[in-house]
């Protein structure tokens, strides 16, 4: 299903490469007059990054690995050791190996001169090598650059044409003529498991780029243990060569740097497309890397009016929409997820996916988090990237979380235990400039663990409430109500302080109220006298409020059940969401507090609200 | 009589797609070679031959994605060959041996897509080739719902990959089973079975398989191969 989709969709997508070429980043030409006399190297490149170089569309490379690698040059067009012989280190082995290739290479470009006398590109080619003329490329001045990216492609143009010389008519035509003899096939007729068509197997397949470090097969059995009935490679699983041809370039398309149908969820290369075509296609990247620009925003926002004004119910929403996510495994690729449903599914799940996420948030806060952004705040902090370093996450939850969010299933227990893990590690952070307390429960983990609940609830705990956006004063659930308790004890040790705290309960307690309940909150209580006292003494009108909320709380809990002697996973979720609900409570939008919030550096100036 | 019907459910399932073997995806539903295997692992003889004829989907289709750490020796007939005209010694090879560069030789770690909490009712009918056989056939149809009956099975029947055993039961009205889901799907060409005329050159045969509200019908699907 996953070859036959991407096969389809090489059929109709545009800005493919045709059968036999490839688009190919080659960031130096090696210009020559006709005469192979060698003019000088062009630069191809577009920026300072190594990334951009203008594409090339040379013919398709040669798959070749191992220590006889130099057996097979490309058509015209490979890296320096190929053309010019240059080895890529100083070692013999790489030496020996360098002058291999060149040799290969000229070879080739003399058979390819022997069946097309008549072109001026082969033979200027031709005389380029017979000449001697490739010692001199490196003393050109572009050449510096050209060693020291890695493996650098180079190709040929002959003075005084615009384009690469394998694009000439000449050498297309030769090269379309030729039999594609690199392959084994065998003759034994099978179907192809992609077309249903009866074709010859293909040996090896094409690899895929930007998935892992290197381009490595998506379908390959390299291994004996791999094999099985006696059939050895591409022979276990037979598809034809066109089939191959076409997922692969489709597939790479797909993955190619700048490409909109592509988002990164953890290790995980997630690409997308429809059936036919759609606009859908190309806005989907945005749901999830939406609320971190504003032209992201704006996508997105017209994508979920899309979604929820009805416009994928009907015709438009039987369109199927595919969504693989891949990700690399040791030199191999493995399959995160699939999904192939129709438009009109995913829609609703994109939209019970933002309906999930929802949670009271500052003033500063986007509406829409991004998937980024709300998996950074479950990871480990680093020193360069103290609010959560993504390269730390845990490994596997990027591609699962994906999977739930397609699928509309729960979201993995192992993500909650993340946030609450940070919820925990952090309680007593602070600001490293400033010495600020840093909230610890910041918008996007509220976000992650109202998610986490509000499914798990649905699927596995239909009685019990879900969390609602913002401070829900009816829940009676004692998690929940312990949570509001907590924040409105810490709100008041804050009030009844003359100055700044540098350390409140939550620095202290955070940790044991949420997961021992019971062993806490008596100490919690008798603090919580005194600093009631104190503020009755400082401030006795925000004193009666305090009071009024404390009662309106107590009132809620129910003195048999009101302490227990732990929470489980779930209910400390609830614990901290509480706590996140209240705080909100007592920093309303609209107040004159100084709540100065941007998404980077999140500080909480914790300056009261004096009645 | 013989179309024999079996539902049979598990915790995990793996029926391997062919083209990504190494780090495995399952097919969205069983295969009907997987189907077979079930069938002839509670009775089989080999004047009989088990054909799938319906496919039924009890449950959504559910995936987990899992890495597991397996190794990629394998057995060299030579060697066994040798110990066993010798009379002795060892097959065994070390796991966790490490090479000269300090790499693990052996180990491959293998990332697996598979189906979760899966639940089939498969129709089977049983073909009956020996003249024994067809002589007899009430004898092999009783001697199959006997067994199937009891729980009795020569091997435990497992879906798609041995590790993932199933439960299997077997189903006399159909009308008062669960209905299949409610889903209707294109699933491509899947993997019908092997066809094993020529022994030493097994060929796989494919079909293109529809699924309908739930249920695959097999009798009357495209095969090629």
């Amino acid at each position: 299903m996953i070859l036959q989709a991407l096969a389809e969709y090489y059929e109709r997508a545009d800005g493919l490469a045709p059968a036999g070429w490839e688009y190919k980043r080659i960031p130096f030409y090696v210009e020559i007059a006709q005469d192979g006399t060698f003019l000088q190297l062009i630069d191809r490149r577009s920026g300072a990054n190594p990334a951009d170089v203008h594409l090339t569309l040379v013919p398709k490379a040669e798959i070749r690995s191992g220590t006889r690698a130099f057996e097979h040059p490309n058509t015209l067009w490979d890296h320096y050791g190929f053309v010019l012989g240059v080895s890529k280190s100083g070692a013999d082995r790489d030496k020996s190996a360098a002058k291999e290739q060149l040799r290969y290479f000229t070879s080739r470009v003399n058979r390819l001169c022997e069946a097309a006398a008549e072109s001026i590109e082969l033979r200027a080619i031709q005389a380029f090598y017979e000449r001697g003329e490739y010692k001199r490329v490196t003393s050109d001045p572009l050449w510096r650059d050209c060693a020291r990216i890695a493996g650098c492609n180079l190709t040929f143009r002959i003075a005084g044409q615009l384009d690469v010389a394998v694009h000439a008519a000449s050498v297309r035509r030769l090269l379309s003529a030729a039999t594609d003899n690199h392959e084994d096939k065998q003759d034994v007729k099978s179907v192809c498991l992609v077309t249903g068509e009866a074709a010859p197997a293909t040996k090896l397949h094409y690899p895929i780029a930007n998935v892992g470090e290197k381009p490595a097969p998506l379908c390959a059995t390299n291994k004996a243990s791999y094999w099985s009935f006696g059939k050895e490679k591409g022979f276990g699983f037979p598809v034809s060569a066109e089939a191959n041809f076409r997922y692969t370039t489709a597939l790479n398309h797909l993955l190619r740097s700048g490409s909109r149908q592509r988002m990164q969820v953890g290790d995980a290369s997630t690409v997308f497309w429809t059936q036919k075509s759609d606009e859908f296609e190309e806005g989907f990247g945005s749901i999830f890397g939406g609320g971190d620009t504003p032209d992201h925003t704006d996508e997105l926002h017209a994508v979920l009016e899309a979604i929820y004004s009805g416009k994928f119910d009907g015709g438009r929403g039987e369109n199927r929409f595919f969504v693989l996510g891949l990700a690399p495994n040791a030199a191999r690729i493995s399959v995160r997820f699939w999904h192939a449903e129709p438009l009109r599914d995913i829609a609703r799940r994109i939209r019970q996916w933002f309906e999930d996420i929802a949670i009271d948030r500052g003033r500063n806060e986007p509406q829409y988090l991004s998937l980024k952004r709300l998996l950074t705040s479950v990871c480990l902090t680093t020193k360069d990237r103290p609010y959560g370093d993504i390269d730390r996450m845990p490994p596997a939850i990027g591609g699962d979380v994906a999977r739930a969010i397609f699928s509309g299933v729960v979201l993995p227990a192992a993500l909650l235990n993340a946030a609450l893990h940070r919820c925990r590690a952090e309680q007593a952070k602070k600001e490293a400039k400033t010495g600020r307390p840093v909230r610890h429960v910041p918008y996007a983990r509220a976000a992650v663990i109202k998610a986490c609940l509000n499914r798990h609830y649905r699927f596995h705990a239909h009685n019990r409430k879900e969390i609602a956006v913002s401070l829900d004063k009816s829940n009676t659930d004692v998690p929940y109500v312990l949570g509001r308790l907590f924040a409105t004890f810490e709100r008041m040790q804050e009030s009844a302080a003359e100055r700044e705290l540098n350390r409140t309960i939550r620095d202290s307690f955070f940790g044991g109220a949420m997961a021992t309940p019971r062993s806490v909150f008596s100490r919690l209580v008798a603090l919580n006298q005194t600093h009631l006292r104190n503020l009755k003494r400082s401030r006795p009108g925000a004193a009666t409020n305090f009071d009024k909320l404390l009662r309106e709380i107590n009132d809620k809990l129910n003195p048999k059940t009101a302490f227990p002697a732990s929470f489980n996973l779930m209910d400390q979720g609830v614990f901290a969401i509480g706590y996140y609900h209240q705080r909100h409570d007592f920093f309303p939008k609209d107040s004159k507090v100084a709540f100065s919030q941007s998404t980077s550096a999140l500080t909480s100036n914790i300056e009261g609200n004096r009645p | 009589m013989a179309v024999q019907i079996l539902e049979i459910s598990g915790d995990f399932a793996c029926f391997t797609r062919p083209e990504m073997k190494v780090e495995r995806v399952s097919y969205d539903v069983i295969t009907p070679s997987a189907a077979r295997a079930a069938f002839e692992a509670i009775f089989w003889k080999p004047g009989i031959r088990w054909h799938i004829t319906r496919i039924e989907v009890l449950k959504p289709i559910r995936w987990i994605s899992v890495r597991r750490n397996e190794v990629d020796a394998v057995v060299s007939v030579d060697l066994a060959t040798e110990v066993m005209n010798r009379g002795r010694g060892s097959l065994g090879f070390f796991v966790d041996e490490v090479d000269d560069d300090g790499k693990l030789k052996h180990r491959q770690q293998r990332a697996g897509l598979l189906l979760r909490d899966v639940s089939y009712r498969l129709h089977g009918r049983m073909e009956l080739h020996s003249d024994e056989a067809r002589a007899n056939p009430v004898k092999y149809y009783a001697m199959f719902e006997r067994r199937a009956d009891r729980g009795q099975c020569v091997n435990q029947p497992y879906l798609g990959c041995r590790e993932f055993a199933a439960r299997f039961r077997r189903v006399t009205d159909l009308k008062s089973e669960a209905p299949a889901i409610e889903e209707t799907r294109d699933l491509g060409w899947m993997l019908y079975d092997m066809d094993f005329s020529t022994v030493a050159n097994p060929v796989p045969k494919f079909f293109r398989a529809r699924m309908d509200k739930g249920a695959i019908d097999l009798a009357a699907a495209e095969v090629r191969g």
